[in-house]
C-alpha cells in the first residue's frame, strides 16, 4: 500500500513537471518544414554529379549457391576451385529450405566440403597456387572452396579443368 | 592499408524484412582487382577488414537474407579507398530510445557528419575537393514500418548539396520533411547519404549514409461524453480513441474538477504505457470514471500523451457538468374537513431549475 502511494505520487509529480500543451497545428508544422538548412550547401548543376546507385543489386544473384538438400548458402562466384564430378548437383541449386553462414554450413557438411586458404595475390591471379595443392583436390572427393582467412573469396588465377567458371 | 569497419550493429539494422532467422553478409569488393570477398560476421561487434584498400576503393555492402522465400536486402553499402575522401556521418534526435535513431514529424533532429582526406584549393577538380550529400525522404504506406534501403537512396533525392570543408558540418532539421494531406500525420523515414565523386567510371560511390525513423503526431478522442454535457444519472460509456501513439509513451486520461486544467494536477483515471518500435494506435474503455465523480459539479477530461518531446494533449478537453442531488420539498396540507391530507412534491435540482410534480398522495 505503501509503494502504491509513493509511486502515485512519483505519477502525479512527473504529470505535473512538464506543461501541458495543445497538439501542432497542421499548419504550423508546415511552417517548420520551409527552413531546410540543405538550402545553404551548393546544389550540383545539372548532369554535374555522378553518383554510383545500389539499385538492381542483388547477393544472391552475385554469388554461388552451395546445397546439402535441406540446407543453402552463398560463396562469392569464382569462389568454388574444385568440383568432383559426383557433387555438381550441390554447385548452382536453387536456394531453398533452411540457409545457413558460410561457417555453420562447412561446419554441417565437412563430409563433402573443404576449402583451400589462398592468399589475396593468389586470389587475383598474380601468384599461382602450388600445383601439388592442386593435385590434391582430385583425390579427395569433395568440393573445394577459396577462403581467405576463413572467408570465401573470389579467386581470378588459374583453376583445374573441371571447376566451374563464374 | 587496411581499414576496421564501423560497428556492424546487425541487431540493430532496420532489416526490410526482419524476421529472426534472417542470415547477415558483409561483402568487400575490391574496386581494383574484381575480388570478391564474404567477412565472417558474428551478430555484432566489429572486425578489421583482411583484404589491403586499393587505389579504386573497396565497397563494403552489408546485407541480410531471409531463407524462405529466398530474398536478399542490401541494408547498407560503403566505399573506402586509400586516397578518397572519408565521411562518417549520424542523425541525433531528441529521443535517445530506439534500435536505430527515432523522432516524430513535428521534431527537430541534427544530421552531423565528419569529412576528412578533401583537397582544399580551387585548383583542384570537384572529385578530389567534395563530397555530395543527399538527403532521401520516403512515406510509409499503411501498417508499413521499414522500407528497403536500397529503394529510397536510389530513388531522386529530395535535396543535394557539395560539403567542401574538412571537418564537422550539422544540419540543424526543424522538423521532417516527410509530408501528407496532414502533415501532422506523416510517417516514414529520413536517408542521409554522402558519395565521393571519384574521376572515371565507378560503380558505386557511397562512403557514408544515417537514416532516422518518423513517426506521426499522436491525436485521440474521448467518446461517448462531449462538452456541455449535463449528467443526472449513470455516465455514458466512454471510450477513448488513441492514434498514432508515439512508440515509448505514457498516455493517460485526466479528470479535472472545474474548467481549468492548468495550474493544478489532474486525477488520472486511465493510463496506458507503452514501450515498442513502432508507433500504434488503441481502443481503451473507461470504467473507472464513475467511482470519480461523487459530488455534482464541473469537471474536465483532458487526454494527454507524455513522450520525450512533452505533454501533450491529443484532443480538446472536454467539460461537463454533474447533476445528480434531488431536493425534495414536501408540504403536507391538512383541510379543515379533516379530509385525507394532500402532499405536493417539488423536485428541484440543485441550481434551482425545479421539476415540478404536484400529484396527490
Amino acid at each position: 500500500m505503501k509503494a502504491i502511494l509513493i509511486l502515485s505520487a512519483l505519477a502525479g509529480h512527473a504529470l505535473a513537471a512538464q506543461p501541458l500543451v495543445a497538439r501542432i497545428k497542421p499548419a504550423e508544422l508546415a511552417r517548420l518544414q520551409q527552413a531546410d538548412p540543405m538550402i545553404r550547401l551548393q546544389s550540383p548543376a545539372e548532369g554535374e554529379a555522378k553518383v554510383g546507385r545500389p539499385a538492381g543489386q542483388s547477393i544472391i544473384n552475385q554469388s554461388t549457391v552451395l546445397h546439402d538438400g535441406t540446407r543453402w548458402t552463398i560463396i562469392p562466384d569464382g569462389a568454388v576451385l574444385f568440383v568432383p564430378e559426383q557433387m555438381k548437383a550441390r554447385v548452382g541449386a536453387e536456394p531453398s529450405g533452411q540457409l545457413l553462414g558460410w561457417t555453420e554450413f562447412l561446419t554441417a557438411n565437412r563430409g563433402w566440403l573443404t576449402t583451400c586458404e589462398v592468399s589475396f595475390d593468389q586470389a587475383t591471379g598474380k601468384e599461382s597456387l602450388p600445383a601439388e595443392r592442386c593435385g590434391f583436390w582430385a583425390k579427395q572427393d569433395k568440393i573445394v572452396v577459396a577462403v581467405h582467412q576463413r572467408g570465401p573469396i573470389s579467386f581470378r588465377g588459374n583453376k583445374t579443368p573441371n571447376t566451374p567458371q563464374p | 592499408m587496411k581499414t576496421i569497419l564501423p560497428l556492424l550493429m546487425l541487431a540493430a539494422l532496420p532489416a526490410a524484412a526482419s524476421p529472426q532467422d534472417n542470415i547477415h553478409f558483409i561483402r568487400q569488393h575490391q574496386q581494383g582487382t574484381n575480388v570478391v570477398w564474404d567477412m565472417p560476421v558474428p551478430t555484432t561487434g566489429q572486425a578489421p577488414s583482411a583484404l589491403a584498400l586499393e587505389s579504386g576503393g573497396s565497397l563494403f555492402q552489408l546485407w541480410s537474407i531471409a531463407a524462405s522465400p529466398a530474398r536478399d536486402y542490401l541494408l547498407d553499402q560503403k566505399l573506402v579507398g586509400a586516397y578518397m575522401p572519408k565521411a562518417e556521418i549520424k542523425v541525433v534526435t531528441l529521443d535517445p530510445d530506439g534500435k536505430i535513431p527515432r523522432t516524430r514529424v513535428d521534431q527537430p533532429f541534427r544530421v552531423e557528419i565528419q569529412v576528412s582526406d578533401l583537397l582544399t584549393g580551387t585548383e583542384f577538380p570537384l572529385a578530389a575537393s567534395s563530397v555530395l550529400l543527399e538527403r532521401h525522404v520516403a512515406s510509409y504506406s499503411r501498417e508499413q514500418t521499414v522500407l528497403d534501403p536500397v529503394a529510397v537512396i536510389s530513388s531522386t533525392p529530395m535535396s543535394s548539396g557539395y560539403l567542401t570543408a574538412n571537418g564537422q558540418h550539422v544540419m540543424a532539421f526543424q522538423a521532417s520533411g516527410l509530408t501528407a494531406s496532414d502533415p501532422t500525420k506523416a510517417c516514414g523515414e529520413e536517408h542521409f547519404v554522402i558519395h565521393a565523386l571519384p574521376d572515371g567510371n565507378i560503380a558505386q560511390s557511397q562512403i557514408a549514409s544515417a537514416m532516422v525513423q518518423v513517426w506521426p503526431v499522436a491525436s485521440g478522442e474521448i467518446k461517448g461524453i462531449t462538452t456541455g454535457d449535463n449528467i443526472r444519472f449513470q455516465l455514458p460509456q466512454v471510450e477513448l480513441l488513441l492514434n498514432d501513439l508515439y512508440p515509448r509513451s505514457d498516455t493517460y486520461l485526466l479528470l479535472f474538477e472545474g474548467t481549468q486544467t492548468t495550474g493544478t494536477e489532474g486525477t488520472i483515471i486511465k493510463a496506458f504505457p507503452m514501450d515498442r518500435e513502432t508507433s500504434a494506435s488503441h481502443v481503451l474503455r473507461v470504467s473507472e470514471l464513475e467511482s470519480k465523480l461523487t459530488d455534482d459539479g464541473t469537471y474536465t477530461l483532458v487526454l494527454v500523451s507524455e513522450t520525450v518531446f512533452g505533454r501533450e494533449m491529443l484532443c480538446d478537453p472536454v467539460t461537463f457538468n454533474i447533476r445528480r442531488t434531488i431536493q425534495v420539498n414536501a408540504m403536507q396540507v391538512v383541510g379543515a374537513s379533516e379530509q385525507a391530507p394532500s402532499e405536493e412534491f417539488i423536485y428541484e435540482e440543485a441550481s434551482g431549475e425545479s421539476l415540478t410534480s404536484d400529484e396527490s398522495l
